[in-house]
């Protein structure tokens, strides 16, 4: 088979998982019914983008250009769970690697589904912002074009940005697991913190380069130079009144700006050719002889000799104490996670609890919750857990019980020496993050989903420390 | 003593009828369901498991109809189905506590008693280690400890025995047998031919119609 013919294939069997998922219908329901709640309404009390604490004015251009910055900055942490949590995530790797096909083939026909998929959620988006255009905007100044180059320049090459991350990460064994969420999410906030950085550089190509998300220059362009400009992205209020008219579409046109957009997307199409490359096999994961002293303390040990007479296990006393139990222990999977549970802990003796106690723990709590949450909720599991007296509802309950548990223990040091508030904020972020970790858990069928969300809710927990 | 009823049972998934008027009382006893490949022997075993529900038909458990029995039946149910999502990041230990707690099982008790049943076929040994380093054959085992747990009074088991080696397979055979004496064990097995001497009855089920091959009780 040759390689044109594999990537072929590879693109319309992967296209075809994707449309029978119902993953893919919702995402394109939802996101322009979405879409319609990031453009400011007439008064512009709640928006999107504000530019020097003003909304902008509600033109075509700046129509596509907000939809486009939305997606290319807020919403693409989205798009990275739905691509990786998606149903094209298992393949048959098992028989897929003993194949002589090329893996460049493979990972360009998957990257090219991917792109397909996230074309369409763009095109569904199109067609919301036209609509939304006659509901915001003049009917005699609606310019359709406008809206629909603002937005594909900005997020088209962006969302393809993700799709070749999301391939790369699958081409090596230690970024398929959770270091693969924690690298997105590092890669994520860089691709927002470094073009605001460098704002004033963006005034080139070599510049407009360092903005993946693409959206410092389409509202940056406008406005006067020398200046302390600011501009918001996210769910805010204005505090100046009046709007400001900014002329987004020679932002958008300005020198290197669309050539920088075409040279991330080739950028994307490469890393995905690279990641074919560079793809290294699965591997059955053969537990690690570890020694030493430190491996000695974490490896779990020879289980206690068995019993030949042991009796049939009886009901427990307290079987909803004894679910609550079981949850908190595989929520602490493994001896390393209680060593760094019981150094957190002790943490909070010494340090600012708010600052660095507090974070550290909800981190730790993060990846055990997650962890446990994704593999509590494989549907092979659940078909047989839903047979057990307790049902997975009250499992998912007795879940949120022990995450909270482990919260409030691991914040006891700390209260023992600054009173109340750290066992309140324990009680509040551990509630917090284990019905998240449990709700998205449940609803994705994976760990990927609740523990990006949560690493995102906990650098914004850490930022407003 | 325990009973099982299934009256005019049958299940449809959309157009397709996989089993059609199964009517039966399961007894204690090692009762095997045999026949060809998708004729229906795994989905009669989810539907006693109440893993799924019936299209048409009622069921009742110890005189109780179901669903209003369904968990009284769930607190006697032990089920091994073919296939499990395995935790891979677990050891065969900390899952087979999970379903301990799921079943509302004393848990240190419960310890104890996977550690013996696991002794018994051979597993003993890989319990602390992670369910990624296990092999079909350990897999297998392990699916079938669970179901073990407790003192189940009705076991359906979805092919035990496959991917085991003959001695393994008779192991789990004896321990199989030693349950049937006072419990309702229905089971699919490729290893029918060895079993069905000393079972209660055998079933066959074929175009999802249930016919008795080897009647018992």
């Amino acid at each position: 088979m040759t390689a044109p013919a594999i990537a072929r294939s590879s693109l319309t069997t992967s296209l075809a998982r994707y449309s029978r998922s119902w993953g893919l219908w919702l995402l394109l329901l939802v996101a322009p019914v979405g879409a319609r709640f990031w453009i400011p309404d007439e008064n512009a009390r709640t928006v999107v983008i504000s530019v020097n604490d003003h909304a902008p004015v509600m033109t075509s251009a700046m129509l596509g250009v907000t939809l486009g910055i939305v997606i290319t900055t807020l919403l693409l942490p989205v798009a990275f769970i739905y691509l990786r949590s998606n149903a094209t995530r298992r393949q048959p790797w098992q028989v897929e690697e003993a194949t002589a096909g090329s893996r460049v083939a493979i990972a360009l026909g998957r990257f090219a589904a991917d792109c397909t998929v996230l074309g369409a959620v763009l095109a569904a988006m199109t067609l919301a912002g036209w609509f939304i255009a006659w509901l915001v905007t003049p009917l005699a100044s609606i310019n359709l074009a406008q809206i629909t180059l603002g937005l594909w320049l900005i997020a088209a090459p962006s969302l393809m940005g993700v799709a070749a991350i999301r391939i790369l990460f699958d081409s090596f064994p230690a970024t398929r697991g959770p270091l693969g969420e924690v690298l997105y999410f590092v890669i994520w906030m860089a691709s927002i913190i470094t073009p605001l950085a460098g704002a004033e550089r963006n005034v080139s190509f070599a510049g407009n380069m360092t903005d993946f998300a693409g959206f410092v220059r389409p509202l940056t362009y406008d406005l006067p130079p020398g200046r302390e400009n600011n501009f918001t992205i996210g769910a805010g209020k204005t505090s100046a009144p009046g709007r400001v008219d900014l002329d987004v579409m020679s932002g958008l046109l300005s020198e290197g700006y669309v050539a920088s957009r075409f040279a991330w997307a080739a950028l994307a199409v490469l890393v995905a050719a690279l990641a074919g490359l560079a793809y290294r096999p699965h591997r059955p994961r053969k537990e690690r002889r570890r020694t030493g002293p430190l491996a000695r303390l974490l490896a779990p040990g020879a289980p206690p000799a068995a019993l030949s007479d042991a009796p049939p296990a009886g009901p427990a006393g307290l079987p909803l104490l004894g679910l609550v139990w079981a949850e908190a222990r595989l929520i602490a999977e493994g001896r390393l996670w209680l060593l760094l549970a019981a150094l957190v802990a002790a943490a909070g003796i010494l340090v600012d609890y708010r600052l660095v106690a507090s974070p550290a723990a909800l981190l730790l709590l993060i990846f055990g919750l997650t962890a446990h949450a994704g593999r509590s909720e494989q549907p092979g599991l659940i078909a047989l857990t839903r047979t057990a007296p307790y049902s997975p509802t009250l499992r998912r309950a007795a879940f949120v019980a022990a995450g909270l548990g482990w919260s409030l223990l691991l914040a006891l040091p700390a209260a023992a020496v600054h009173g109340l508030q750290p066992l309140i904020l324990a009680l509040a972020t551990g509630a917090a993050a284990a019905l998240a970790a449990i709700l998205l858990g449940a609803w994705t069928r994976s760990a990927f989903a609740p523990r990006l969300v949560l690493l995102i809710a906990w650098y914004l927990y850490l930022s407003a420390a | 003593m325990a009973e099982l009823i299934l009256e005019s049972v049958g299940k449809r998934y959309r157009r397709k009828a996989v089993l059609t008027e199964v009517t039966h009382r399961f007894r204690p006893g090692l009762t095997l369901l045999t026949g060809p490949s998708g004729a229906g022997k795994s989905t009669l075993l989810r539907l006693v498991a109440t893993a799924e529900r019936p299209s048409a038909g009622r069921m009742a458990w110890d005189g109780g109809p179901l669903p209003s029995a369904r968990r009284a039946l769930r607190a006697a149910l032990g089920y091994a189905p073919q296939a499990v999502d395995l935790p891979e990041d677990l050891t065969a230990r900390e899952f087979a506590m999970h379903i301990a707690a799921l079943k509302g099982l004393n848990l240190a008790a419960a310890d104890r008693q996977f550690g013996a049943i696991t002794d018994r076929i051979g597993l003993h040994a890989d319990i602390n280690n992670r369910i990624s380093t296990f092999s079909g054959g350990m897999r297998r085992r392990l699916i079938f400890a669970q179901a073990m747990l407790g003192l189940p009074r009705l076991l359906a088991l979805d092919e035990p025995t496959a991917e085991l080696d003959r001695e393994t397979a008779g192991k789990l055979g004896e321990m199989i047998l030693e349950r049937a004496a006072g419990a309702i064990v229905i089971m699919t097995t490729h290893l029918a031919d060895d079993l069905a001497p000393r079972a209660a009855e055998v079933l066959r089920v074929e175009d999802g119609r249930v016919s008795s091959v080897k009647a018992g009780h």
